[in-house]
């Protein structure tokens, strides 16, 4: 069953969260929405329902953040807690619900980059893990890593530096430039450190974004995998009634290639229990 | 990392060094600022507020310079929790932290910076109250205790207590009707607005009545003569200010 990291919230049920967690980590810049753009498409043709989110897309304070993070006024307690809010309130009212609903949620960043943050403006780490404790553990957390040195010309051929990616409110440097490699670093370090401890799947972002996508695609495709072996009990079900040839009463015709697999079946606890029930011997082990 | 910033509150200067914040995390405030700090605590109708209103007309005729901050006022937070309350989006959780967003704002930019430099701060509700509220919301006693980890502890918290029935009586001459969150309907207790602020008010008061030996309240009898309940906040908090030095006289 899913857990989270130690605490639940109140009405939290975590028993039938049937859908798949997937986090897409790695500081600004590593190309998590470009892998996410890619990953929503290919999950949707395989048939899958899939919901994406991030940072600040909740519909409680998602604007409340935005409009604080245009001002000078923003506090480092406040900004770990408002992110906090909004972390909650789309774990509560969005990814609950959807994998409640069987949906794979992917979500761009998680509460690493929101602990990792928090820790780099100098909040206690324990404090910051402690209100992250209702978090669901997710089925996987992809970290897009990229060191420094790779990610200062993917921010200024595109965006350019911005205030918040460059830690203006933390750091005294001279200007945007030096101040984004003391942030940066500052975050790569934590991120680092964040990865052992919850274990991360660490990918090079710095390779071809075809390449990432195909390692992720690589990878996801094994958690769904997983997933059908180790939940798919009705299809397992079928297949042992079909090899003792009958299912609740009524005649399986089998097909052909299943019949001489019979014996494979009879060690299986669902097929054993059904061929006893029907009155048939069990097959020897061959 | 060792410079900080200066920050100008009001008519203060203040220099914050950035790295001070993790280990008053850990430590659960300062005791060693200037300024002092009182709050007042207890459930709505107690009349915390008449008395915390008439302290601070006492305290700026003695000259003191005084701030005074209340519960849920966050310029920065507040339209967020309007909006949560308004479209009752908020649950037991994201109301915790919302409160706790608005309270973060208050401390780092006015409470702390105050009380560093030696400004009476007066607030009108405090952590307490999120401990009551949320509890009694069904959050995690310890998780809430811990998320305010970065609250400075008062030098006095004066819990106004009253029965129930004495409170409801004078919230229900009052005013017309009881809104979503305060009488706690959005937690399930009963339909009815009146019924469910009284199941929602009596655990706030079981959650109140623990916390006067955990945290060492000091209990007002808020049944009494309003002028009585003065005269004995003024003595205590008189007593708090005497010892104190550094405080800043109004300009």
């Amino acid at each position: 069953m899913r857990q989270t990291y130690g605490k639940l919230l109140p009405g939290m049920k975590l028993s039938d969260l049937a859908g798949k967690l997937i986090v897409v980590e790695g500081t600004d810049g590593a190309g998590r929405s470009t892998q996410i753009n890619m990953l929503r498409p290919w999950l949707e043709e395989l048939g899958h329902a899939v919901l994406d989110t991030g940072m600040t897309r909740s519909l409680l304070a998602g604007e409340g953040i935005r409009r604080a993070k245009e001002g000078n006024n923003l506090g480092r307690v406040t900004q770990s807690l408002f992110y906090a809010t909004d972390f909650v309130d789309r774990l509560e009212n969005e990814m609950i619900p959807a994998l409640r609903a069987g949906f794979i949620v992917l979500t761009d960043r998680y509460i690493y980059s929101l602990m990792a943050r928090a820790i780099v403006r100098g909040m206690d780490a324990g404090w910051i893990r402690g209100i992250y404790s209702a978090a669901l553990v997710p089925d996987a957390v992809f970290y897009l890593r990229l060191d420094v040195e790779q990610l200062i010309p993917r921010v200024i051929f595109s965006r350019g530096f911005d205030y918040w990616e460059s830690g203006m409110d933390v750091f005294p440097g001279q200007d945007m430039y030096e101040n984004f490699r003391s942030y940066q670093a500052a975050l790569l370090a934590e991120f680092d450190r964040l990865s052992v401890e919850f274990n991360f799947e660490t990918l090079d972002a710095s390779a071809d974004a075809k390449l990432v996508f195909a390692q992720l695609q690589a990878k996801v495709q094994r958690i769904l995998d997983r997933d059908s072996k180790k939940t798919s009990f009705t299809k397992v079900y079928d297949q042992a009634a079909a090899a003792a040839g009958t299912y609740g009463g009524h005649p399986v015709t089998l097909p052909r290639e299943t019949t001489s697999k019979q014996s494979d079946w009879a060690f299986h606890p669902v097929a054993a229990n059904l061929f006893r029930e029907n009155g048939r011997n069990i097959p020897e082990h061959t | 990392m060792n410079t900080g910033s200066n920050m100008r509150i009001g008519p203060f200067e203040v220099f914050y060094p950035i790295e001070e914040s993790a280990p008053r995390l850990r430590h659960n405030g300062d005791p060693s600022l200037p300024g002092r700090l009182f709050v007042v605590e207890g459930i709505d109708g107690s009349g915390k507020s008449t008395q915390l209103s008439l302290l601070h007309k006492w305290l700026e005729s003695k000259g003191y310079g005084v701030v005074f901050s209340q519960w849920n006022s966050s310029e920065l937070v507040k339209d967020t929790t309007k909006l949560g309350k308004k479209k009752k989006m908020l649950t037991p959780a994201t109301f915790s932290l919302i409160h706790a967003t608005d309270f973060a704002d208050r401390i780092e930019r006015s409470i702390l910076p105050l009380l560093k430099a030696g400004a009476v701060v007066l607030c009108d509700r405090y952590i307490y109250t999120a401990f009551a509220r949320d509890v009694a919301r069904g959050m995690d006693r310890q998780w809430v205790r811990d998320l305010y980890g970065f609250a400075a502890k008062p030098a006095v918290a004066f819990y106004f207590r009253v029965p129930l029935e004495t409170a409801i009586g004078r919230l229900v001459t009052g005013r017309d009707g009881f809104k979503f969150y305060e009488a706690g309907l959005d937690i399930g207790l009963s339909d009815d607005p009146t019924e469910s602020f009284r199941l929602f008010q009596g655990r706030i008061v079981d959650e109140y009545e623990k916390m006067i030996p955990e945290f060492g309240l000091t209990v007002v009898d808020a049944t009494l003569p309003v002028e009585v309940q003065q005269a004995q906040v003024r003595q205590i908090v008189r007593t708090h200010l005497e010892r104190a030095k550094e405080l800043r006289v109004r300009p």
